[in-house]
C-alpha cells in the first residue's frame, strides 16, 4: 500500500520471482561448490602429475567462469530487480535492516571476480602453490557470499528475536541459519559434482574421462548423503505454523516436498548406479537426468522455504502484500484506502464500490493472485462464490486458510472487495442476502468450501456415499486430506451441508430437491416463460395438480412441448413450483 | 493529484545518513570509471576496425581482450552505489522502478546478451573476421540502451510529478520521455563516458601495450583524439543540460549556492585543463586531472538530485536507529577484501616480470 503495484494481469509476480530465483539458485550454488571442486581437482592433477586432468580443470574453469560470472552474477542482480518490483516494501525492509551485510557481500563478489579472472588467465603461468591459493581465495569468498545471503534469506523465514530487539545479528543468526548453511553448502558441493560430471563427458581421452566421471560422481554422492541430515535438521527447527505448512496444510507445498523427495530418490539411485557400473560408454543423457533431478531436489527445497513463510513475506513481520503485521489493528480501525498511498478512492461510497474494490484487490491480493493468468488465478478461484459467501469468507480468510493473509480494512472496504471479486469479475448480483434465500446447504458450501473446490469437482468423490457417511466425514475433514481445515460448525449446520452434498449425487432423495427443481425449471422452461409469468396461471393449484400437469404439457398449451425428463425430475420440479405458488401438497 | 501524497514512507536507517552519502559518493565514481572504460574501449575498438593496417587490427584485438573484464567490473562496481541509493532513496526508486518495470527488468537480459557477445568478440576475435565489428557494434548498442534505461529511472525517481500516470498505465511500460532534462542528461553522461573511455584506451595502450610500439601509438592517438574532441563537444552538451534544468536548480550553479557554484567552476576549470593536456596527448596528466573531474561531476549530479527532491523529500527527516557493529563488520570486510585483491594483482605483476 506504500508502493505502486506492477500490474500485469496474466503474469502474477510470484511466478516471475520463482523463475528467476530458481535459475539463479542453481548457478549461484554451483559458483560456491564449484570453487572447491576446481581447487581439489587441480590438486589431484598436481599430485598425480596428470596433464590430462590439468587440461580438464582449465577447460572446466572456462565453462565455470562463463556460467557463474556472467549468468550467475547477473541473475543475482536480476533477483534484486525483480523483488524490488514485486515486493518493494519487503525489499526496502531487507535492504535497510541488512545494508552492511549486503555491502560485505558485494566485497566478496568483487574478490570472487578478481580471483576467478586471475585463476583462469594464469593457468600454467603461475607456480602451483600461488595458483592454488588464488583458487582457495575464490572459494572462500564465494562461500562467504553464501554465508551472508543465507542469513538474510533465512531471516525472511524465521526472523527470531529480531522481531523484539531489531538487532542486526539477532536477525542474521536466526533459528534456521546454521541448518540452512550446512544444507546449502552440501547442496553446492553436490551441484559442483553434477556440473563436473557434465563437463567430464566431453573429455576425449577415455581413461581420464572415466576417472573424472567417477571423481565427480563421488563428490555428488557424498554431498547428497550429507545434505540429508542437514535438511532434516532444517525441517526440525521450523516454527510450528511453518512446520505445519510443510507437513501438508498447503497443497502446493505438499506437492513441492513430494517432488523434492522423489527427485532425490531418483538422483541417488542414478548416481550410485553410475559409479558402480563404471561407465564405459558415453553417459551424457544419464548425467543430464542426474542434473535435472538434482535441480528438482534443490528447487523443491527453495520452493518449500518460500512457501513455508506464507502468508508472510517476512515471517510474522510483513504479509505477502507488503502490509506490516503490527499495523493491522490500526488499519482495520482507520481504513486501508485512507492509509494507502497509491489509490484514487480514499473511501468507499455508493458509487465507487467496484472501483475501490479493484484497488483493494490490486494492493491486497495481486501479490499472489493473477487475473485470468498462470499463477493462482483469482477468476477461477472465485467463480463458485456469491457476494454473500465471499463477504463471509473474507472475514475469516486467514483463519480458514492460514497461508492467506487476513483482509485488512474496514467492513465497507471488505464489502467493496467482495463486490469486485463477485460482481466485478463475474457479474454476480450484489444483493446483501444473496445466497441466503437459496438452499441453506448450498450457501454453507459456498461460504466454507467453494474457495478451494467447486461442488462439481467434489461430486464424483462422494459417489456411492450414503448420507451418514457424508455427515460423518464433515467431523473429520483433515483426516480426509491434511490440506483441509476442521469444519467447526454446530451439528445442525453440518446436517444441512451433508444434505446438500449427498444431494449432489442423489437429487431426488435429497432434502434440497427444491433447488434441483429450480434448476430444472431454469433449464427447461425459463427460455419461454419466467416463474413470475406463470405463477398467476397456477394460482390455487395443489402440488399434485402441478405434478399431473407436467405429464401433459402439450395438452395445456399446444405451443408447449411435452417434458421428456424422468419422473423424479418432474417430482422435483413440482415441489419447486408448488413452493413458489404457495400451494399445499 | 498532489504528487507528494504518492511518496512512500521511508524505512528507518541503521547508521547516520552521512555514512550512506559518503559510501554512495565514494563508490559511484568507481562505477563510472569502469563503465566509461567499458564504453570507451568498445568505441575505440570499433573505430579501429574502420582503419586499415595491422596496428589498428591488433588494437581492436587487445581492447577485445579487456572488454569482458570491464563489463564484469562495471556490473560489480555498480552494485555498491545502487545499494546505497536503495538505502537513501529506496522509497523513491522503487516507485519509479514499478512504473517502468518492464524496461527495468529488460536491463538483465540485455546485459547478459551484451556480456556473452563481449566474450564471443574476445574469444573468437580471429575466427569472426569482419563480422567482429558487428558483434562489437551490437555490444555497444545494447550497453547504450541499458544506460538509457538507467537514465530514465534515475530521472523519474526524482520527479514524483510524473508518477500519477501509473493510475492509467500500471503495466510497467512508462518511461520519462516527457522530461525535458532526460535527453541532455543522457547525452551528457554518454559523451563524458565515451571521452573518459577514450582516455582509458590511451592509458591502456601506452602502458600495457608498450611492447608493440606501433599498436601502442595507434591506441594512444585514437584514444586521446576521442577524449579531446568529445570533451570539447561536452561543453555544448553540458550547457544544454544546465539550461534545461528548472530555473531554481540552475540558479544554484550560477551563484545561488556557494557549494554548487564552486563545483561548477572547478569542474569547468578541470575540463579546460584536460582539453589542453588532451590535445597535447599527455596521457598521465590528463588522467590525473580527469579522476577528480569525475568526482566533481558526481557531486554536481547529487546537488541536482537534492534540488529536484527538495519539495518532496529531506533525507535528514528519515528516522535513524544506529547499530555500529554491522558497519564496523563491513569496513573490516572491505579492508580484508582490498588486501586480498591487491595481493592477487601483485602476484600477477610478478608473473609479468618473470615472463
Amino acid at each position: 500500500m506504500n508502493y505502486p503495484v506492477w500490474f500485469v494481469p496474466t503474469f502474477g509476480g510470484g511466478l516471475l520471482i520463482a523463475l528467476v530465483a530458481i535459475i539463479h539458485v542453481f548457478v549461484s550454488h554451483f559458483a560456491v561448490g564449484g570453487g572447491l571442486y576446481l581447487v581439489m581437482a587441480e590438486r589431484k592433477a598436481i599430485k598425480e602429475q596428470s596433464q590430462a586432468i590439468m587440461a580438464f580443470v582449465k577447460k572446466h574453469t572456462k565453462f565455470f567462469m562463463l556460467l557463474t560470472m556472467v549468468f550467475g552474477g547477473l541473475t543475482g542482480v536480476a533477483i534484486w530487480f525483480v523483488i524490488s518490483l514485486i515486493h518493494p516494501a519487503a525489499t526496502s525492509l531487507l535492504i535497510h535492516t541488512f545494508v552492511f551485510g549486503w555491502a560485505a557481500e558485494w566485497v566478496f563478489f568483487l574478490v570472487e571476480i578478481v580471483a576467478l579472472f586471475v585463476y583462469f588467465y594464469t593457468f600454467g603461468k603461475m607456480d602451483d602453490r600461488t595458483h592454488q591459493t588464488v583458487g582457495w581465495i575464490y572459494f572462500g569468498a564465494a562461500w562467504m557470499s553464501l554465508f551472508l545471503i543465507n542469513g538474510i534469506i533465512d531471516f525472511m523465514l524465521t526472523p527470531g528475536s529480531w522481531i523484539s530487539n531489531s538487532d542486526f545479528w539477532s536477525g542474521f543468526f536466526n533459528p534456521t541459519f546454521w541448518p540452512s548453511l550446512f544444507f546449502r553448502s552440501f547442496m553446492s558441493f553436490m551441484l559442483a559434482g553434477c556440473y563436473g560430471f557434465l563437463t567430464a563427458t566431453f573429455l576425449e581421452d577415455e581413461a581420464t574421462r572415466h576417472r573424472m566421471i567417477r571423481y565427480s560422481g563421488t563428490w555428488a554422492l557424498v554431498s547428497l548423503i550429507l545434505s540429508l541430515p542437514a535438511g532434516w535438521w532444517y525441517l526440525s527447527v521450523l516454527p510450528s505454523p511453518a512446520a505445519k505448512l510443510v507437513s501438508g496444510a498447503s497443497p502446493t507445498i505438499k506437492r513441492a516436498v513430494m517432488t523434492g523427495g522423489f527427485s532425490l530418490a531418483v538422483l541417488a539411485g542414478v548416481l550410485i548406479a553410475l559409479i558402480l557400473l563404471n561407465p564405459k560408454a558415453r553417459v551424457r543423457c544419464l548425467i543430464v537426468a542426474v542434473m535435472l533431478s538434482a535441480m528438482g531436489y534443490m528447487g523443491a527445497f527453495e520452493w518449500t522455504r518460500e512457501a513455508a513463510r506464507r502468508p508472510y513475506v517476512i515471517n510474522q513481520v510483513m504479509y505477502s502484500n507488503g502490509i506490516l503485521k503490527k499495523d493491522l489493528e490500526r488499519i482495520n480501525q482507520e481504513g486501508f484506502l485512507k492509509n494507502a498511498k497509491w489509490v484514487q478512492n480514499k473511501e468507499v461510497t455508493e458509487t465507487n464500490q467496484l472501483e475501490a474494490g479493484r484497488e483493494l484487490f490490486l494492493h491486497q491480493c495481486f501479490a499472489c493472485h493473477s487475473l485470468s493468468g498462470f499463477n493462482n488465478d483469482i477468476v477461477s478461484r472465485t467463480k463458485n462464490m456469491s457476494f454473500g459467501a465471499m463477504r463471509k469468507y473474507l472475514t475469516t480468510i486467514h483463519e480458514k486458510r492460514y497461508f492467506m493473509p487476513p483482509f485488512v480494512g474496514t467492513d465497507s472496504e471488505l464489502k467493496a472487495l467482495a463486490a469486485y471479486l463477485t460482481g466485478g469479475l463475474h457479474k454476480k448480483p450484489l444483493t446483501d442476502d444473496a445466497g441466503a434465500t437459496g438452499d441453506r446447504g448450498k450457501v454453507l458450501y459456498e461460504e466454507n468450501c467453494a474457495a478451494c473446490h467447486s461442488s462439481d469437482s467434489i461430486k464424483p468423490k462422494l459417489k456411492g456415499w450414503d448420507l451418514a457417511k457424508v455427515r460423518a466425514s464433515l467431523d473429520k475433514l483433515p483426516a480426509l486430506n491434511p490440506a483441509m481445515p476442521d469444519y467447526t460448525a454446530p451439528a445442525a449446520v453440518k446436517d444441512a451441508m451433508a444434505g446438500y452434498l449427498f444431494g449432489l449425487n442423489n437429487p431426488v432423495a435429497a432434502a434440497p430437491a427444491k433447488a434441483k427443481g429450480a434448476t430444472l425449471f431454469d433449464d427447461n422452461c425459463a427460455a419461454c416463460h419466467s416463474m413470475d409469468q406463470i405463477k398467476p396461471k397456477m394460482n390455487g393449484w395443489s402440488r399434485d395438480k402441478i405434478r399431473a400437469a407436467l405429464d401433459k404439457l402439450s395438452a395445456l398449451n399446444p405451443a408447449m412441448p411435452d417434458y421428456t425428463g424422468t419422473a423424479a425430475e418432474k417430482d422435483a420440479m413440482a415441489d419447486y413450483m408448488a413452493d413458489q405458488v404457495g400451494g399445499a401438497k | 493529484m498532489n504528487p507528494a501524497t504518492l511518496i512512500p514512507i521511508a524505512d528507518t536507517l541503521t547508521a547516520p545518513n552521512g555514512w550512506f552519502q559518503f559510501f554512495l559518493m565514494l563508490t559511484f565514481p568507481l562505477h563510472l570509471f569502469a563503465m566509461n572504460a567499458m564504453l570507451g574501449a568498445g568505441l575505440v575498438a570499433f573505430i579501429s576496425h574502420l582503419y586499415p593496417g595491422r596496428a589498428y587490427r591488433e588494437l581492436s584485438h587487445e581492447l577485445a581482450k579487456a572488454l569482458p573484464f570491464l563489463v564484469a567490473f562495471t556490473v560489480n562496481l555498480g552494485v555498491a552505489p545502487l545499494l546505497f541509493v536503495n538505502v537513501i532513496y529506496g522509497h523513491l526508486l522503487y516507485s519509479s522502478t514499478v512504473l517502468m518495470g518492464l524496461y527495468w527488468l529488460a536491463v538483465i537480459p540485455l546485459l547478459i546478451i551484451a556480456y556473452y557477445l563481449a566474450y564471443i568478440y574476445d574469444f573468437s576475435f580471429k575466427q569472426l573476421g569482419n563480422l567482429a565489428m558487428f558483434v562489437l557494434l551490437a555490444v555497444l548498442v545494447l550497453l547504450l540502451t541499458v544506460g538509457f534505461i538507467f537514465s530514465n529511472n534515475m530521472s523519474m525517481m526524482i520527479s514524483p510529478v510524473s508518477w500519477s500516470r501509473w493510475f492509467t498505465t500500471p503495466g510497467g511500460t512508462l518511461l520519462n520521455l516527457a522530461d525535458p532534462t532526460l535527453l541532455p542528461r543522457y547525452l551528457h553522461i554518454i559523451t563524458g563516458s565515451l571521452a573518459v573511455g577514450g582516455l582509458f584506451s590511451a592509458l591502456y595502450a601506452s602502458t600495457l601495450l608498450k611492447s608493440d610500439p606501433e599498436v601502442s601509438e595507434a591506441g594512444k592517438k585514437l584514444g586521446m583524439q576521442l577524449f579531446s574532441w568529445l570533451t570539447l563537444l561536452q561543453f555544448g552538451v553540458g550547457t544544454w543540460f544546465l539550461l534545461t534544468l528548472p530555473q531554481k536548480t540552475m540558479s544554484r550553479f550560477m551563484g545561488g549556492s556557494p557549494v554548487a557554484t564552486l563545483l561548477l567552476v572547478v569542474g569547468v576549470l578541470l575540463a579546460v585543463a584536460t582539453l589542453i593536456t588532451g590535445f597535447k596527448r599527455l596521457v598521465l596528466p590528463t588522467v590525473c586531472l580527469t579522476l577528480p573531474l569525475v568526482y566533481v561531476m558526481s557531486f554536481m549530479r547529487d546537488v541536482v538530485r537534492g534540488n529536484f527532491l527538495a519539495p518532496y523529500f529531506n533525507p535528514s527527516t528519515v528516522p535513524v536507529q544506529v547499530q555500529w557493529s554491522p558497519l564496523i563488520f563491513f569496513l573490516v570486510t572491505l579492508m580484508l577484501g582490498l588486501v586480498l585483491v591487491v595481493w592477487m594483482l601483485s602476484k600477477l605483476q610478478i608473473f609479468k616480470k618473470v615472463s
